[in-house]
């Protein structure tokens, strides 16, 4: 027993250590630096059957807008927004004020050009032209100066003085001037007397017109010192404000989104509602149970088994049937098959209107497609 | 210090680095089964070495007693030395015959039931000398796993323990504590199979001698029986 139990442990020495030295350390593994690829489960659901929602905002069970800050309901909205008007166009964040350069008021000009001034104060031009009294604003206009200049030059210097008088007198008499014609007044009023009587002696012509409007004369003095004193004011203080007609002007931000409102919070969705509605399986149920009830079939019917009969029908929203339903079948003898197909389309037939049938969904349940399998019940 | 060995465990996975880490539970374990180990292959070696020496003797034994050598003659041969097996069950009975016939035994039915018990009681003896620690194989081979699933499990609770102390589920903390309580689990399967295997084998082996020996009894009791009528016969026929 010594020798044996001495063999033993030398063996189980010897084993030891050479499994100590050769299995002392196990390779490690070698493990390939792999790249963690994310997957996404989507369902098909969330691409072909798009709510209205946000398309950043987390998923959620039911699909909503952007929580909007204005409640109010605007009838027939579309698009969610702030908006008061159902704008197509999605809300954009509303911009800093930014410095704007916009063209500032033309500078003052002592002779501003014709177009400003037509547009303003088109009868005064027109009238001033017909008169062509001054030099001043003849200038303005290059084409009738050279017809109208040869006979003005010399009676002008004194012409403006002598009419100015008497529309001063006429004016006292006949039309009461607005206050807004105080230049005349400053006018040096001493000399009119004596000029009043050269005048019609030297210029029968420039009476004439003056004689043709008599009564006008002074309407067009009136007018021309009023377009005088419109542009010199104009001229001064330019109170022409292109941003404040701008502002008047757009009450609706353009990029401020729709006016449809939204209490929930932003939830993943699109733009619109794409067809997404299905009907539930309670509303499958009702349907069938109104076809079911109408549907009796032929009893002693031979060759109905493995047949399928398929009624495609469309329906208006009020639930009635369009036009007439479509039947394929398959399966059965072709005698069965006739006479099962004609108690399947009374069956539809006299089941429509559909009622109950949830008016919202309404593109779900537009087209309806029944399946009838006559072997269960023959 | 669990905690410092684990960190330390981390980079070495070797035997003896396995070995060092267990806790002072999981290490006695091990040494323990070692020790088993070893002594099972000591009693697999030894039982294994005297069988086959039984074995031969046995043979020998039987080829010198059915040569048709004189009984007598080979008594006078084998008294002399320390016999087994097949040898002693012949000597003890042989011993018992003389003795009786020295002092001139009277009935033939009790020199038969002395004899058959003489060679019973060697019989018993020399079974009881070849099933000699074979129960032990028994109890390594049956307890050895039990063993070894003590050590793994006291050292995977300490290696649990010492996880939650280092805060980390990495599986490079994790492992080392594992694989070292399972090295005991290791050790005692070691230990346990040979064991068992032995165990059978040897079970099996004694059994054969113990049937072999029986076998010779029988036989030479026979013989014995044969022998005392014809001896007896002769004497009754004289009175």
């Amino acid at each position: 027993m010594k020798t044996s139990l001495g063999t033993s442990l030398v063996a189980h020495t010897v084993i030891l250590a050479w499994a100590l030295v050769s299995i002392s350390a196990p390779a490690s593994f070698e493990v390939a630096p792999v790249e963690a690829l994310p997957v996404d489960i989507v369902p098909v659901e969330s691409i072909t059957q798009i709510q209205q929602g946000d398309k950043k905002a987390p998923m959620t069970e039911k699909p909503s807008p952007k929580k909007t800050e204005k409640q109010n309901v605007v009838e027939n909205a579309e698009n969610a927004g702030e908006n008061d008007v159902d704008l197509k166009n999605p809300p954009t964040p509303v911009k800093k004020p930014t410095t704007t350069e916009t063209a500032a008021a033309p500078p003052k000009n002592e002779k501003p050009l014709p177009n400003p001034t037509t547009e303003n104060n088109d009868v005064k031009e027109i009238a001033k032209e017909e008169t062509a009294p001054k030099p001043v604003e003849t200038a303005a206009l290059p084409i009738p100066k050279p017809e109208i200049t040869p006979p003005t030059p010399k009676p002008e210097p004194p012409k403006p003085e002598a009419p100015k008088p008497e529309p001063q007198a006429q004016k006292v008499e006949e039309t009461p001037l607005p206050t807004t014609a105080p230049v005349p007044a400053a006018r040096p009023r001493p000399e009119p007397p004596k000029q009043e009587e050269a005048k019609p002696a030297e210029k029968p012509p420039e009476k004439k017109t003056d004689t043709a409007h008599a009564e006008k004369p002074s309407d067009k003095k009136v007018a021309d010192k009023k377009q005088e004193t419109a542009k010199s004011s104009s001229s001064k203080q330019s109170d022409f404000n292109a941003e404040d007609i701008a502002s008047l002007l757009n009450k609706q931000e353009a990029a401020g989104g729709g006016a449809k409102r939204s209490q929930q919070m932003a939830s993943l969705g699109g733009k619109k509602n794409t067809g997404g509605s299905t009907l539930s399986q309670s509303e499958m149920d009702a349907l069938k149970g109104q076809i079911q009830n109408n549907w009796s079939v032929i009893a002693g019917v031979d060759g109905g088994k493995g047949m399928i009969i398929t009624v495609t029908m469309k329906l208006d929203p009020s639930g009635a049937i369009v036009g007439r339903p479509e039947v394929t079948s398959s399966g059965g003898n072709e005698s069965a098959r006739r006479m099962l197909e004609g108690s399947a389309i009374r069956a539809v037939m006299r089941s429509s209107p559909f009622k109950n049938l949830p008016a919202d969904k309404y593109d779900a349940w537009s087209e309806v497609v029944v399946n009838f399998d006559p072997s269960e019940l023959l | 210090m669990e905690h410092a060995d684990l960190a330390a465990a981390a980079n070495s996975v070797s035997l003896i680095s396995l070995f060092m880490q267990a806790g002072l539970i999981v290490k006695l374990v091990m040494i323990g089964l070692m020790g088993a180990s070893v002594w099972t292959w000591a009693i697999v070696i030894d039982k294994y070495m005297n069988f086959k020496k039984a074995k031969r003797q046995f043979d020998q034994f039987e080829q010198v007693f059915w040569s048709g050598q004189s009984l007598e003659e080979l008594y006078r041969t084998l008294s002399d030395r320390q016999n087994t097996g097949l040898a002693a069950i012949f000597v003890s009975a042989m011993r018992e015959w003389k003795k009786s016939f020295e002092r001139g035994a009277r009935s033939p039915i009790g020199l038969q039931m002395r004899i058959d018990r003489a060679m019973d009681v060697t019989m018993a003896r020399e079974n009881e000398h070849y099933e000699a620690r074979l129960g032990s194989l028994a109890t390594i081979g049956s307890a050895g796993p039990f063993i070894g699933l003590f050590g793994t499990v006291v050292g995977i609770m300490t290696s649990f323990q010492a996880i939650a102390g280092s805060k980390s589920t990495n599986l490079a903390v994790v492992a080392p504590g594992i694989a070292e309580a399972l090295l005991a689990t290791a050790i005692g399967l070691i230990a346990a199979i040979p064991a068992v295997m032995a165990y059978n084998k040897f079970t099996a082996d004694a059994g054969k001698l113990s049937s072999r020996m029986e076998g010779f009894a029988d036989e030479f009791s026979a013989i014995l029986s044969r022998q005392i009528d014809e001896k007896l016969q002769p004497r009754q026929a004289a009175q």
